[in-house]
């Protein structure tokens, strides 16, 4: 483990020129988004739902809640989960990520920092070849279905969207 | 004797005459039992002989039969058969059969012989004439025997036209046909001479039977040149349907390009085939990806080894899907290649074909001045076949001097001279021959 950086490595993919990171911590596991379940009444950037160890997780397409065109080579795409206690939502990309090992990533200096992405930012990583930004994912997704106190031990991220 | 004379003395048989009498008696019943057993068996043999004569009489009687129906079935042979011999009547049906059929042969061997022989003998007499008129001479002259026959009224011909100028023999004359020029035609022909001379209605006819064949073969040649090339009017008058070489080349084309068909149809369900094995390979990754997450995440060597080890499985099978569909888009790229260069090579077939076409003309007329030429030899011929038929009319109207000109006198009084057949016209005339190759 890289103890200066907290972390023992990253999700890595990239969203049109940005490239973007997903502490291991975080991440749940990655899944085939081939065949999502479209919720009624919901729109983007909610893509809809996904079976993930027998649960179901909304999905939330990053590229259309930063606003950025996001055209893959295919149209494949996949989902990255992150959990945090029982809490678990996934986010829509492209294509499928990278996992850099810790021993490979470094902390990159504030300056580095894309303004646009303001309040979401949280940090920066470095390897030799490129720079990835870390944004605080659970933010957006609350920003979209509030978590409240109402999300106890027991309670299903489904039953929470619903 | 005692007993002896008391009978003789009573005059009545005694008791041993009785006996003897009795015996007597018992041997002749016997006796007659014998003699009409052996009656019977008398008549039982004689009744069996009888019979045994009487069928090896009647047995006798058939084998007889059958030499004489042969001795007159020979005699007919002799004879050599004819159509209204019959079988006679006497003759079973398989007699009758066979003498019918046989007499039937005899008659076509006779006459078949008899033909033969009447051939021999025509062919010695071809012989005979053959050698005499090499040798010069007439042959009804030399041999009286060829004056009756067959051959006769052929060898009066020959000794017609042998007294006959050469030139007069020729329907028409290739100075009138080609023209002296080698260019055009005489602007009159024939030439009017003021009377008429229709000596040889017999020549007239060959002249007539000729202009006839003449028109029909320029018309035929002028269809021909005008344009239906790609139609062959055979002997009988049907016509057959030839492909040009550019339908050929279209022929070959829709070939290959059928093939190409089959090949893209392949070449689509390899690419199916591709895209799935690009979803397993995807999948496989995911595997691979999400057990190096638990690992680091976990932090375990072991979990960490299954992680690498499916990793590579997943970098494999990476590997091989990139090369099926690096394969299939490198086939579908040359499959679209080879069918733009088949469509190229087929528009460039087809030029060179008219091209070759174009140039393909005989020298040193080309088809259009053939085409020219031999209209106006149809014209011509038809105006001297109107010209004969209307001669021809004359002379049955029996006015011989006030018909017009004849063929055969105009060619006597003007023959054309060979010598003056222009080098264009004899090449004309080889190039418009029948299975004539055009040569550029």
């Amino acid at each position: 483990m890289n103890m200066n950086l907290g972390t023992r490595g990253a999700l890595t993919f990239r969203l049109g020129d940005f490239s973007f990171a997903v502490r291991v911590e975080e991440a749940g596991g990655v899944l085939d988004a081939e065949r999502l379940a479209h919720l009624p009444g919901v729109a983007e950037p909610l893509a809809g739902v996904a079976a993930f160890r027998g649960e179901m997780v909304p999905v939330v397409d990053l590229a259309a809640y930063l606003g950025i065109e996001a055209q893959g080579p295919s149209a494949q795409r996949y989902a990255v989960v992150l959990t945090r206690g029982v809490d678990r939502f996934a986010l829509l990309i492209p294509e499928i990520p990278k996992l850099v090992p810790g021993r490979d990533l470094r902390e990159a200096p504030a300056s580095a920092v894309d303004p646009e992405l303001g309040e979401l930012f949280e940090s920066e990583l470095e390897t030799d070849q490129d720079h990835f930004h870390c944004l605080n994912y659970w933010k957006i997704f609350e920003t979209m279905i509030p978590l409240g106190g109402a999300a106890g031990p027991g309670r299903s991220s489904v039953e929470r969207v619903s | 004797m005692q007993w002896r004379r008391e009978g003789d003395r009573a005059g009545s048989p005694g008791p041993s005459a009785v006996l003897i009498t009795f015996v007597t008696a018992l041997l002749a019943g016997a006796a007659g039992v014998i003699l009409a057993g052996l009656a019977a068996w008398v008549w039982v043999g004689a009744i069996t002989f009888g019979g045994a004569y009487l069928a090896s009489r009647i047995s006798r009687g058939v084998t007889t039969e059958g030499p004489l129906k042969a001795r007159r079935l020979l005699l007919m042979l002799d004879r050599g058969g004819s159509q209204e011999t019959k079988a006679p009547a006497e003759f079973t049906e398989e007699w009758g059969t066979l003498y019918e059929r046989l007499n039937k042969m005899a008659f076509e061997a006779r006459t078949s012989s008899t033909a033969l022989a009447e051939l021999e003998r025509y062919r010695k007499q071809a012989d005979l004439a053959a050698s005499i008129l090499r040798d010069g001479k007439d042959p009804l002259t030399e041999a009286p025997e060829l004056r009756v026959g067959p051959l006769q009224s052929l060898l009066e011909g020959i000794k017609t036209a042998a007294s006959t100028p050469v030139v007069s023999r020729l329907p028409l004359g290739e100075e009138e046909l080609i023209g002296a020029d080698g260019e055009g035609l005489p602007p009159t022909w024939p030439k009017p001479t003021g009377e008429s001379s229709p000596r040889n209605p017999e020549i007239a006819e060959g002249v007539a039977r000729g202009l006839r064949q003449l028109v029909q073969d320029l018309e035929a040649l002028a269809a021909t040149l005008g344009g239906e090339g790609h139609r062959q009017t055979t002997a009988t008058g049907e016509s057959a349907d030839l492909r040009t070489p550019a339908q050929l080349v279209d022929a070959v084309v829709l070939t290959a390009a059928d093939g190409i068909e089959d090949l893209a149809a392949g070449l689509m369900r390899a690419n199916e085939l591709a895209s799935i094995a690009e979803r397993v390979t995807n999948r496989a990754t995911l595997l691979a990806l999400n057990a190096a997450l638990e690992a680091t995440r976990s932090g375990s060597e072991a979990f960490a080894s299954i992680a690498e080890e499916t990793r590579r499985l997943a970098e494999f099978a990476r590997e091989a899907t990139d090369t099926i569909s690096r394969l299939a888009s490198e086939i579908e790229y040359k499959v679209g290649e080879t069918i733009t260069a088949i469509h190229a090579t087929s528009e460039d077939a087809k030029t060179s074909l008219a091209g070759i076409a174009g140039a393909a003309m005989p020298i040193p007329a080309s088809a259009r001045s053939a085409r020219a030429q031999i209209g106006k030899l149809l014209d011509r011929a038809r105006e001297l076949q109107r010209g004969l038929n209307a001669s021809s009319s004359d002379l049955a109207g029996g006015d011989p001097a006030a018909g017009p000109n004849s063929v055969q006198e105009h060619v006597e009084n003007d023959p054309p001279r060979a010598d003056k057949l222009p080098a264009e016209g004899i090449l004309l005339i080889e190039g418009l021959k029948p299975g004539a190759r055009l040569e550029s």
